[in-house]
């Protein structure tokens, strides 16, 4: 897309005023320069027109981060009555090009709302998690949309279906949680007794994989259950000598609530397990479980 | 490569200063931030007096000075949601070294968190803040804040999160005064924002993040509000402490990137609990993200640099009193010499 001469020449464009000394200025390229002394014309005058549309599209061309150009346009559009539906693809190929960017996930989140109609919003944003099922803006984003609109019936399915596919995606877990427990729709003991049990299915299938005992520990707490739980767990796997620092971190935590009820067989198994994960098992934290040993020394 | 090409990273600095290439006219909408970067990394090299004349440093105190929109009487209702400092000269305005006035363009805003680099760019190039309006802009804080407590950059409407609830915290620290915000709401916003596994994400359900976690911190510790904004503070620490891999990375499960060796650094900083992660591993990761033309890269298998991660590597060595480096202040994230002429020098300080 390239500026027309004959579109402007009834506009006098206007250049930025950069003083005698700026910081840190920008090498533009001549187009973008042109664009956006057109921009500084027009919008002075609130001009909502074709043409000014165009120009916000030049503009996001060269920088898709122009949040001031996003609410031109988004005034602009609303003046004209365009096709918001039109706007949808539009910002969808955007996002396509640059999935990490605030504004375009804004923009797309201003229309939604104008247009009160999510339809087609988790086919699109699955489509962009298919590539990256880490995008936290997309993960924003879906979370707006689920409470927006109340999607949140099957949403614990998709979950499944991406905890399968990657077990270590802790976008995954947290939207795990977010689904269960900011559902206006309580969980019942029943549901998380089970869920319980699917978290140590997945523990003990990669007892390395430290989302999936963050999220346990997350739970349990949430429901009011004692950390006490895991403890099989933890020995099952030490028992069938699997090395997992979450494993040995989880039984300190465990010992040391124990030993703060006054347990010193309890203290004696903790500060053993912060020696073994110092020394041999956890050595980038050597100082923080020797931190910790401290502190159950002291109790 | 292990050793800290100091040299190196303070001519990668100016050049780009002088001029940033052209791919960050993307960015141009941050410009202020840009050279924040620029700036402070030189500050922290200890080079930026000694290798930029001070009739430079004027004219760049002078030019972040004409970023700012100051109150108008001729269109107050509409002016005083705008004020503070632009992130560049984008909007059309001459040049005027004091601040413009002119609040009839439409769409000529301030925004947060360019107000905040604005401001921390003065206090490193040694200015007094003596120009700033600061009631303007504690007054315009009253409308960038929502209902659920967090902040948005502008009043045009753009995202709310953690991120510009630090600006606006940061903004008053600076200026002294935290009358524009409500205290009350913003601390349940950090609350709510606390996962599961006591890390904090952008907002409540979101999940926990490196950058999001400090900017909830270093919010908190600004407010005195510590020990009640932390559900945890024993559970955040793990969270934090277990994100190291060698360098650090900003979730559970991804990879090492050198600006969490800021972000988680920093917030270990601030609670007082730095000492316990290992500073070989950083380091040498560091080093390793480091180019040999000057300049950090993100990631080891990514060699080109950019400022916002030269400057974060920077930073991330400084918070290990690596030599030839000035200590920074994990906080404000700004050098301890920039923090003292904030304290000692800066209008909106001393005559407390």
């Amino acid at each position: 897309m390239t500026l027309e001469a004959e579109v402007w020449n009834d506009i006098t464009p206007i250049p930025q005023d950069d003083g005698p000394d700026p910081l840190a200025p920008i090498a533009y390229d001549t187009e973008y320069t042109k664009a956006m002394d057109y921009f500084r014309a027009i919008s002075q005058k609130d001009e909502r027109s074709e043409r000014a549309l165009e120009l916000t599209e030049k503009i996001i061309e060269y920088n898709p981060a122009h949040y001031t150009i996003w609410h031109y346009r988004q005034q602009i559009l609303f003046s004209l009555n365009k096709n918001l539906y039109e706007e949808l693809e539009f910002v969808k190929d955007q996002i396509d090009n640059n999935p990490k960017n605030y504004q375009l996930w804004h923009h797309r989140q201003v229309l939604v709302e104008k247009l009160k109609d999510a339809s087609r919003e988790l086919p699109f944003i699955n489509e962009i998690l298919n590539d990256d099922a880490k995008n936290y803006h997309a993960w924003t984003y879906r979370q707006w949309v689920i409470r927006t609109f109340n999607l949140w019936d099957d949403e614990l399915d998709f979950v499944n279906k991406l905890l399968d596919k990657d077990v270590r995606n802790n976008s995954a877990w947290n939207q795990r949680y977010f689904t269960i427990f900011f559902n206006p729709t309580k969980p019942t003991d029943e549901f998380l007794a089970q869920e319980i049990d699917y978290v140590i299915e997945k523990i003990k299938m990669t007892p390395n994989n430290i989302s999936p005992w963050n999220y346990i520990k997350g739970i349990i707490a949430k429901s009011n259950k004692d950390i006490n739980i895991l403890e099989g767990l933890c020995k099952e796997i030490e028992e069938q000598n699997i090395i997992s620092p979450h494993a040995l971190g989880c039984l300190v935590d465990i010992y040391e609530s124990r030993a703060r009820n006054g347990s010193t067989a309890d203290k004696e198994e903790g500060i053993k397990i912060c020696a073994i994960l110092a020394e041999k098992h956890d050595t980038i934290r050597k100082k923080y479980w020797e931190y910790r040993k401290v502190i159950l020394v002291s109790l | 490569m292990t050793e800290f090409v100091r040299d190196k990273h303070i001519s990668c600095l100016k050049r780009n200063l002088t001029l940033l290439p052209r791919q960050y006219a993307s960015n141009d909408t941050n410009r202020m931030t840009l050279g924040f970067f620029c700036l402070s990394g030189l500050d922290l090299l200890g080079a930026l007096e000694s290798e930029i004349s001070e009739e430079r440093r004027n004219a760049w105190i002078d030019w972040i000075y004409a970023q700012q929109i100051l109150p108008d009487e001729n269109n107050p209702e509409v002016n005083e949601k705008i004020c503070g400092f632009r992130g560049s000269p984008f909007s059309g305005l001459s040049f005027d070294p004091n601040g413009t006035r002119e609040s009839r363009l439409p769409f000529d805003a301030a925004n947060l968190a360019m107000t905040y680099t604005a401001l921390t760019s003065l206090l490193i190039l040694g200015d007094d803040l003596s120009r700033v309006n600061r009631s303007s802009i504690i007054n315009s804080l009253k409308y960038l804040q929502r209902d659920d407590g967090s902040f948005t950059q502008t009043y045009q409407g753009m995202e709310a999160d953690m991120r510009f609830l630090y600006c606006a915290v940061v903004i008053s620290y600076i200026l002294n005064d935290f009358s524009g915000i409500n205290i009350e709401k913003a601390i349940e916003y950090i609350k709510n924002s606390q996962s599961y596994d006591f890390g904090i994400g952008q907002g409540p359900g979101e999940e926990s993040h490196g950058g999001s976690t400090y900017c909830a911190i270093s919010s908190l510790y600004m407010l005195n509000k510590l020990d009640e904004g932390l559900l945890s503070k024993e559970k955040t620490l793990f969270w934090l402490i277990s994100r190291q891999e060698s360098g650090f990375q900003g979730r559970a499960n991804k990879p090492t990137d050198t600006c969490y060796s800021f972000w988680i650094g920093a917030s270990l900083k601030i609670l007082d609990k730095f000492e316990l992660i290992d500073y070989e591993q950083n380091y040498n990761f560091l080093m390793q993200t480091q180019t040999k033309f000057g300049g950090f890269a993100k990631s080891i298998d990514n060699n080109y640099p950019d400022v916002m991660h030269t400057y974060f590597g920077i930073a991330g060595l400084s918070l290990m009193n690596v030599s030839g480096l000035l200590e920074l202040d994990p906080v404000i994230n700004i050098s301890k010499k920039a923090k003292e002429n904030l304290l000692n020098n800066c209008v909106f300080h001393k005559q407390n």
